[in-house]
């Protein structure tokens, strides 16, 4: 177990550096003029603009800034951004940042487990029946309109009919929260109910189930001793990671109820050519993915026991 | 698995779940300073709150879209208006404008200069204190605090090249300060204190109250570059306290403030509030308690917190005007208010050395075609820009029609003639409102024959193809440049000349420009200081400091013998208005001579002005207003109301305003 | 949450090989008890005759196929949308190549002149929703197929040969870890928005999915005997790839590939929405919508045409998807 543990560490560390170094490279690539704003692009000429870019150290090779970023990472300076906040450090635009992403993604996320799971389980048992249709309905939906337009159409319920805030605001961070939590939300419970539906009609019709009504358990014991135990080993893989991840935040949802959060970072600092920003956030990304695949198997193993984590192949599955 | 390796890898998950969720800091409350003292503007809901008692809010809300959000607090590292229009309210310049676009005192008292605009004298107003951004007095603002200030700018290595071109143009030994801390090491160059500085530059503080200036040559509008952010002061002590990097990469709640608001809540793309200053020096000036910036996703959404109360001012967009303005029983049909001009001149720039799309061969059919006077004249007389103003002006799109290459009201002669009505004067241009004035359907024509009879002996090839480039990822530049086309079309006639719209990806200078793709540009240029100089400078041939001459028309890489005397006779008058430095009139003058000379000969088209319609809470007409600088968004003396202001109240203001102008 | 990185069905875990085969089951279950035991008569002739059936896979998956109705109904109505494209643009007053702005026309609803009304600019919708569906739905199968054949060829590589299990789990490490979205701006910023760069890193980035489903079937059916006996009598590896495993596979792949189309549309609609979808140029689905979000409150004809055709497609692949997917798995045809 404690082998196995070290050495999937160590792969993961390996792949995080693999992706950092790639995004890093191909950061490069992009034309410098990114660094610059409209206004200044209007009035900048060609000279100017290479020395902002000089004393901003962005002219050296790149093989040089990435020896320099790996040397100062080593040593615990994850570096300042520049066109975020020109100057603050890296860890503090991320960390004034990922709380609220983080809130507002935990949140969602009980809210689909809470709502979603029971729904899923109320559709397999009263199969084909009229909830079961309407929540099949929604799931339709919900998969078939495009996020762009639901959103924008829970905008404006919210807004013009329920007048709840049109923005995140810190002062008044519940009511505030309300419309891109049921954004988030949205799609994912339609997501579980669907998962666990087609899970527990699948599941219902198995030897074991069969042979346990026989033993004479009820519906209620089959349901808890069984087919939700099942159920979760799959989801329990899958549930770190989505943990995770609303550290990420949402790139739509944050950018349209404008949510001081991670997920318009990204892009923003790609955008801006503010390199350090989006190599740090790439590095992050890339050890909760990693982290996340790995809590996965653990806790999956946990659930099942046919499960065995060994140190033989890369894949637990 | 035995149960106690499977409860070792619960725990272990628990463990680090547990550890990133503590790494999680829940963000602090946004900081309003100690005591509270500083209202809340949304305490009391989504409604701006309003004093029953006064008509005039309090409390000002407004708006701006998230791509828009502050880069930098440091008013001297900053070169964008996003920034600006914010800190230019947090500390104070040395001269500032009036509703007008009057020079008026701020932090100098008063300036002056004894040898025909060479060297500048500011008298610094005494008792003026640089706080922190509760409001709490830190110290005196000193005549010395601007050689601080000049010195950080012209150093390389502390504001890394930015806002350094005014400076090195106009002071005595700027520019070659700044060589010189590029040449240094970087610890060195972030070592240097005022000594080598004020051995080199012009700049001197003779006692704590007054400030000089040494100009390269005398330049009689430097007073209006005392109003940019290149020549704001900066605290020594500040500096000191939080060193280079960190005076460089200071925050709203270490940074010092001068000016009429301290900024004192800043959550990013979220939302600023600025309080007012309770140690301000104009005490008689009328501030707002506080102004909020709500940082919203786009216009779209900014107008849907309007119409639930929770702006006081929204832009509106191309389809919020039609809309509001076909539909009478429209709520806010009758609040539909005009704003007035921004800064920007907005001309036809078309290039002069143009390569086909390989970026490499001269397009010899588009060189040849745009060096014949007549073809450009065609152009000038011919295309009827109407439809193209009316995409930002649905209402009235004759205001933003634009026949001058300087903007107006940058500057006006001694008996108030503006200056670009002289132009205009002299132009023969009399624009009605109704009509693109400046449109001769018959000359237009006797000049596309003229040009096609020239052009087709020189073996030019019609039409002639007209390539125009826009932004891969933006509709609006789509939809305006298939406006533009259509134009083309129906005035010129296809078999004159054909616009292709073609896209860039991510940088129109090198993949545009620098290649020399594009036939021309609509571009846009705002003056930084008050004098023509600043605009017609911009087309001269065979200077350095032409800008537009050197990035877009290429003017000296052409051949035409003919043109390149056309544009030498241009740069000439330029030369001799901008050598006149002891009589305003003449020098105005002069370069009316010239802009006239340029506009005749078609070398640039005028085209646009921005003029746009809003619904707001707030007299514009009220507010600063100057034609160059950064000065515009500041929050004093602004007139505002209750209600929305309606467009028959709108329209009283802009009648007074022009009372007043005449006075 | 991962709305935007992730394509809206990947949000489902993956359920591996297993949930296909619900309606077979359901039906032995739904009878009841008594009717599952009857006694059978004696017959000696019948006894003597050998067994014999007509199956056939294809016929099976057909039959199967034609029986779920509502399925059958959403292809035929997404076949028509498409075909439709063509018609509308063939039968429209107005030609997409010929479209000319024009201000006193601009935002009029749908009439007899302008069947879909007019756009910001008084260009005629009609011609640009048809236009713009074309090029979606172009893009949609483009990717799908890529997708597919990438996906497959690779997926069964990776489950087959070992040593090539590292690799390519490393790669699934790279893509899966990091939100897709760096790097698609990053293309999108470097390389520039066309249809082909678009299909290409679409492509790029959604191919693994596919090969991890093929992967982890081929894993399990790699080692069962019959392919075990058929390696030892020397089948070449690229045979028995076709032949003893890729049927087995069948059912997932058309999944994958149905499900495929509505996300790539549903994925287009978001980054257009970022501003890194299509060049202005070629208007899609996603475009238009992103596009009438500025407007939809006044005019919601602008929204409402591109995205009913949206969701028709989407709804369509989706249901027809799951459909044939079932009847596609054999253990389904008894």
């Amino acid at each position: 177990m404690l082998k196995y543990t070290i050495k999937r560490l160590l792969q993961s560390l390996l792949t995080v550096f693999v992706v950092v170094t790639i995004v890093f490279l191909l950061l490069r690539l992009m034309p410098t003029d990114y660094y610059f704003t409209e206004d200044e692009l209007i009035k900048l000429t060609d000279e100017q603009k290479d020395d902002i870019l000089q004393a901003a150290g962005l002219k050296d090779s790149a093989f040089v800034q990435l020896g320099r970023f790996y040397a100062a990472v080593f040593r615990g300076d994850l570096g300042t951004s520049r066109r975020i906040m020109n100057g603050k450090p890296v860890t503090e635009v991320i960390g004034d940042r990922f709380g609220i992403s983080m809130r507002m993604g935990c949140m969602a996320l009980i809210i689909s487990l809470l709502v979603g799971i029971p729904m899923g389980i109320l559709q397999a048992r009263h199969k084909d029946g009229v909830f079961d249709h309407l929540g099949t309905a929604y799931t339709i939906f919900i998969n078939a309109v495009p996020r762009l337009v639901s959103y924008s159409l829970i905008y404006i319920l919210g807004v013009r009919l329920l007048g709840l805030p049109a923005m995140y605001s810190t002062r008044q961070t519940t009511t505030s929260s309300i419309l891109p939590v049921v954004c988030l939300a949205m799609g994912s419970i339609a997501g579980y109910a669907l998962w666990m539906r087609r899970y527990m009609v699948d599941e219902m019709t198995k030897d074991y189930i069969k042979l346990a009504r026989i033993k004479g358990l009820t519906p209620r014991g089959i349901m808890f001793r069984h087919v939700l135990r099942n159920a979760f080993v799959p989801m329990a893989q899958n549930l770190p990671t989505t943990f995770l991840l609303t550290i990420g935040g949402s790139l739509l949802v944050e950018r349209f109820f404008s949510v001081p959060g991670m997920g318009p970072l990204l892009t923003n600092s790609i955008n801006r050519y503010d390199t350090n920003v989006v190599q740090i956030l790439v590095m992050l990304y890339a050890s909760m993915g990693v982290m996340g695949m790995f809590l996965g198997d653990l806790l999956m193993s946990a659930f099942d026991p046919r499960i065995r984590l060994t140190g033989k192949g890369g894949e637990s599955r | 698995m035995t149960t106690q390796k499977r409860l070792a890898a619960l725990l272990l998950i628990a463990a680090l779940l547990v550890s990133v969720a503590a790494c999680t800091k829940t963000p602090a409350p946004p900081n309003t300073g100690p005591g509270e003292e500083v209202s809340d503007p949304n305490a009391g809901g989504p409604q701006p709150p309003v004093t029953q008692t006064a008509k005039e809010l309090k409390n000002w809300v407004t708006y701006l879209t998230t791509v828009n959000e502050m880069e930098t607090f440091n008013i001297l590292y900053s070169q964008n208006n996003k920034e600006l229009q914010v800190l230019t309210n947090c500390i104070d310049p040395l001269i500032t404008h009036d509703s007008y676009g009057n020079m008026i005192p701020a932090a100098a008292e008063s300036w002056s200069t004894e040898d025909n605009g060479k060297t500048w004298t500011f008298q610094i107003r005494p008792g003026i204190k640089w706080v922190d951004y509760q409001g709490n007095p830190m110290a005196d603002l000193v005549a010395s605090d601007w050689l601080y200030g000049l010195e950080w700018v012209l150093n390389f290595h502390k504001n890394e090249a930015k806002n350094t071109s005014m400076p090195t143009e106009m002071i005595q030994g700027a520019a070659e300060y700044y060589n010189y801390t590029k040449e240094l090491p970087e610890d060195e160059g972030k070592a240097l204190g005022l000594d080598t500085f004020l051995t080199m530059v012009g700049i001197e503080a003779r006692d704590e109250h007054t400030l000089v200036y040494t100009c390269l040559a005398p330049m009689p509008y430097f007073p209006t570059l005392a109003t940019y952010n290149c020549l704001y002061p900066a605290a020594p002590a500040l500096i000191e306290e939080l060193g280079v990097d960190g005076f460089r990469a200071c925050t709203y709640d270490n940074m010092w403030y001068t000016g009429p608001y301290t900024i004192t809540t800043f959550v990013a793309e979220n939302e600023k509030v600025l309080t007012k200053n309770p140690n301000y020096w104009d005490e008689s000036c009328k501030r707002f308690d506080t102004v909020t910036y709500k940082m919203v996703e786009s216009a779209d959404v900014a107008f849907q917190m309007y119409q639930a109360g929770q702006l006081d001012h929204v832009d509106l967009t191309e389809s919020n005007l039609t809309t509001i303005y076909n539909n009478e029983r429209h709520e806010l049909h009758n609040n539909l208010a005009e704003a007035r001009p921004t800064k920007y001149s907005y001309q036809i720039h078309l290039c002069y050395d143009k390569n086909l799309e390989d970026g490499v061969t001269p397009d010899d059919n588009w060189n040849k075609a745009v060096a014949n006077e007549a073809f450009r004249l065609a152009w000038y007389y011919g295309l009827d820009a109407t439809n193209y103003l009316s995409r930002t002006n649905f209402i009235n799109p004759q205001k933003c029609a634009n026949y001058t290459y300087t903007m107006n009201n940058l500057v006006s002669f001694s008996d108030g003639t503006e200056y670009t009505a002289r132009v205009r004067e002299l132009l023969g241009i009399n624009p009605d409102g109704q009509s693109f004035a400046r449109l001769d359907a018959e000359k237009a024509q006797a000049y596309k024959a003229q040009a096609m009879e020239e052009l087709a002996a020189q073996g030019v090839t019609f039409p002639v193809q007209a390539d125009y480039y826009i932004s891969g990822s933006s509709q609006t530049a789509l939809d305006t440049a298939n406006v533009l086309k259509q134009i083309f079309t129906d005035c010129l006639g296809d078999d004159f000349c054909v616009l292709n719209i073609c896209t860039y990806i991510s940088s129109i200078a090198n993949e545009v420009r620098n290649p020399k793709k594009a036939s021309f540009y609509i571009n846009g240029w705002g003056a930084d200081y008050g004098d023509p100089q600043n605009y017609l400078g911009q087309e001269t041939y065979g200077e350095d400091n032409a800008y537009y001459s050197d990035a877009y028309s290429k003017i000296n890489d052409a051949t035409d013998p003919q043109l390149i005397d056309t544009y030498r006779q241009y740069t000439q008058m330029v030369n001799e208005a901008a050598a006149i430095v002891d009589d305003m009139d003449a020098r105005y003058e002069a370069y009316a001579q010239a802009e006239v000379y340029m506009i005749e000969h078609a070398l640039v088209i005028p085209w646009y002005k921005n003029v746009a319609w809003q619904v707001t809470h707030a007299n514009d007409y009220s507010k600063i207003y100057a034609l160059y600088g950064c000065q515009t968004n500041r929050f004093v003396n602004w007139e505002t109301s209750e209600d929305a202001y309606t467009t028959a109240e709108y329209d009283a203001f802009a009648a007074a305003y022009e009372t007043g102008a005449k006075q | 949450m991962t709305d935007s990185i992730q394509t809206m069905f990947d949000e489902m875990p993956d359920q591996g090989g297993r949930i296909y085969s619900t309606d077979a089951l359901e039906q032995m279950t739904g009878d009841s008890e008594e009717n599952l035991f009857s006694f059978a008569e004696y017959h000696p002739e019948e006894a003597e005759r050998t067994g014999y059936s007509d199956y056939s896979y294809w016929k099976s998956v057909w039959r199967i196929f034609l029986k779920k109705k509502f399925a059958v109904a959403m292809v035929i109505l997404f076949l028509a949308v498409f075909i439709f494209s063509f018609v509308a643009l063939a039968i429209g007053k107005y030609q997409y190549d010929n479209l000319v702005p024009d201000n006193r026309q601009m935002f009029i609803s749908p009439n007899r002149e302008y069947w879909f009304g007019t756009d910001n600019i008084g260009r005629d919708y009609w011609c640009q929703v048809w236009y713009a569906t074309q090029t979606s739905i172009k893009l949609a199968a483009i990717v799908a197929l890529g997708e597919c054949v990438v996906g497959v060829v690779l997926g069964c590589l990776w489950g087959y040969v070992r040593k090539l299990d590292r690799f390519f789990t490393e790669i699934y490490n790279i893509l899966y870890s990091v939100p897709t979205i760096i790097y698609m701006t990053l293309i999108a910023l470097m390389i520039g928005r066309s249809f082909w760069i678009m299909c290409i890193t679409l492509i790029l980035f959604h191919w693994i999915y596919m090969a991890k489903n093929v992967r982890n079937l081929v894993f399990m059916y790699r080692d069962r005997e019959y392919n075990l006996a058929s390696r030892c009598l020397g089948t070449r590896l690229g045979t028995i790839l076709s032949r003893n495993i890729l049927p087995y596979l069948i059912s997932v792949i058309i999944l994958r590939l149905a499900l495929s189309i509505p996300s790539t549309i549903g994925y287009e609609t978001t980054l257009s929405y970022l501003g890194l979808g299509l060049d202005v140029n070629t208007p899609s689905l996603g475009i238009l919508l992103r596009n009438s979000r500025a407007y939809f409150l006044d005019y919601p004809y602008l929204l409402i045409f591109p995205a009913a055709i949206v969701s028709i497609v989407t709804v369509a692949f989706y249901l027809a998807g799951n459909a044939f997917s079932d009847a596609a798995d054999p253990r389904n045809h008894v």
